[in-house]
């Protein structure tokens, strides 16, 4: 599309560790390359994960004289906690893609109307790693503005290539770029927004002992599971706030020694016998 | 049944803006513990520092005042002076309390101000990325020294030992690690027992664990964690009785 429209601004919006800024790097960089003007304006705030991190992001033929913009042409929101910070960009024309695997479609903002769904998170676990999972919006949304294949993949080596430390891990992310290319966006059924956690507590009942987990505060750390003396916790395919799975108990194997529920730094766990 | 979250942290501002695993989570809960346990939570007023600690800002339901960097044991030495019936905690980082504040805090100590201090250390500058900090032990990789750090940048600091030698005989003074939740939680109550009853001051250093920074998994985490303790020595550190330079 930037073949036919003189400027373009875009607005991602994600959270802190989903890798926004980085894709946003990568995608003005190779605007540049294709020989555009750009101005790219990162806004996050101090926390290192789990807080909204945005990048305002203008392409443009010509030089760019101011760099704000008050509506955006496209929206991207990756994560239902990022909606807020995206909604005063959204007008009644502006296209809004969002990840529909983790985003429900009543979250998004109210003035939206063009609506585009990419199941990225879904496609990450199913197909690919997780942590492919930006590569493949990177890919789906070059396609959208047109930025040729070779160019971004370029950049992607150029900006990521010293973490890439295999030639398989090169392939995979190679592969999750070509496919984010190819995924059609779905516009009028949406995937139903699975990743997101569940605000309901799972109780765990049997063996003479009871207990709790609220998924809605567990980010996935695993310190109960290296904690837990006989090996009763595990990972499960649930999955917690930030989008990674939330521990199951074997409550056969579990003594309920309280090491779970003393050791959670968010409080969502805790095992006791019954009285 | 055992209450899964302590009655002093605030619900609504949960889930916590720390990082998954983070060490801060474990001591503030240990310390939202201690509070409901001792029924402190209506005259507790809690000072936060700048670091990653600021983070704290809504994570509980008592009052909270945001200082400048290094500046919280300062500000919660005046308004202890001020309201002598509030009970005033000092919660930093090793950056705001072994770096920029470390005057603040000596002078706290050697004035026997009643204020607890409560210093999480997870050997770097988390916040801004991981860097090195003064309490990065000898050959410890972080950001800026993904080699270990030099030697010429002096060992790791060990603060309780340096505030013994000029501390008040009621001072309490100890060195406790996330590692063992229990003994934090008690080490707490008893740094706060210390304010209350004997008015003096007390001192709680937490070795903590920094997922994020330090790149490591849960147990990979708190094996470095054991490292780190046989650096610093845990358990209850004894106010130096002979105090000849300073009196």
């Amino acid at each position: 599309m930037l073949s036919n429209t003189k400027k373009i601004s875009l607005t991602l919006t994600g959270e802190g560790g989903q890798g926004i800024q980085t894709i946003a790097k990568i995608l003005i960089n190779a605007a540049v390359d294709a020989g555009f003007e750009v101005a790219y304006m990162p806004v996050f705030g101090v926390e290192q994960r789990g807080t909204p991190s945005v990048a305002h992001i203008t392409i443009s033929d010509k030089p760019l004289r101011y760099p704000k913009f008050d509506i955006a042409d496209y929206v991207v929101i990756l994560q239902s906690r990022a909606v807020t910070a995206a909604e005063k960009y959204v007008s009644p024309n502006t296209k809004v893609i969002f990840d529909s695997s983790t985003v429900s479609v009543s979250d998004l903002p109210k003035t939206s109307v063009h609506i585009m769904g990419l199941p990225a998170t879904k496609i990450a676990y199913e197909q690919f790693n997780p942590r492919s999972f930006n590569i493949i919006v990177l890919g789906a949304l070059t396609k959208l503005l047109d930025i040729p294949e070779k160019n971004i993949w370029q950049m992607v080596l150029k900006v990521l290539g010293k973490k890439f430390k295999t030639k398989e891990i090169e392939k995979a992310n190679n592969d999750a770029l070509l496919y984010g290319r190819d995924v059609v966006f779905e516009t009028k059924d949406f995937t139903k927004a699975i990743f997101k956690a569940k605000h309901k507590a799972v109780i765990f009942k049997g063996h003479n002992k009871h207990g709790e987990l609220l998924p809605g505060r567990c980010k996935g750390c695993g310190i109960c599971i290296a904690k837990c003396p006989v090996g009763a916790l595990s990972f499960s395919s649930d999955l917690g706030v930030y989008a990674t799975p939330i521990p199951q108990v074997d409550l056969e194997r579990c003594i309920a020694c309280g090491n779970c529920r003393n050791y959670c730094p968010d409080s969502s766990i805790s095992i006791e016998k019954d009285s | 049944m055992e209450k899964i979250m302590p009655n002093s942290w605030r619900s609504q501002s949960k889930p916590h803006l720390f990082c998954p695993g983070c060490g801060h989570g474990i001591t503030l809960k240990q310390l939202g513990f201690a509070i409901d346990e001792l029924k402190i939570q209506d005259k507790t007023t809690f000072g936060i520092d700048i670091g990653c600690s600021l983070l704290a800002w809504n994570f509980f339901d008592i009052d909270t005042i945001q200082t400048h960097h290094g500046r919280t044991t300062p500000v919660m030495v005046g308004y202890k002076t001020l309201k002598p019936k509030r009970v005033a905690i000092a919660y930093m980082g090793d950056g705001g309390g072994y770096a920029i504040g470390l005057q603040s805090v000596l002078h706290a100590a050697f004035r026997n101000n009643p204020v607890t201090v409560v210093l999480v250390n997870n050997g770097n500058y988390a916040m801004t990325g991981g860097q090195m900090a003064p309490t990065t032990r000898p050959g410890e990789i972080a950001a800026t020294c993904p080699e270990g750090k030099p030697e010429e940048y002096g060992a790791g600091f060990k603060g309780p030992e340096l505030i013994r030698n000029i501390a008040n005989d009621k001072a309490f003074i100890t060195r406790v690690s996330v590692s063992k939740p229990l003994v934090l939680k008690n080490a707490l109550k008893k740094a706060l027992e210390n304010q209350i009853k004997n008015n003096s001051f007390s001192f709680v250093e937490v070795l903590s664990i920094c997922p994020t920074n330090w790149k490591m998994n849960a147990k990979q985490c708190f094996s470095r964690l054991s490292e780190m303790e046989d650096y610093y020595p845990l358990g209850e550190i004894l106010v130096q009785k002979e105090k000849k330079n300073v009196e």
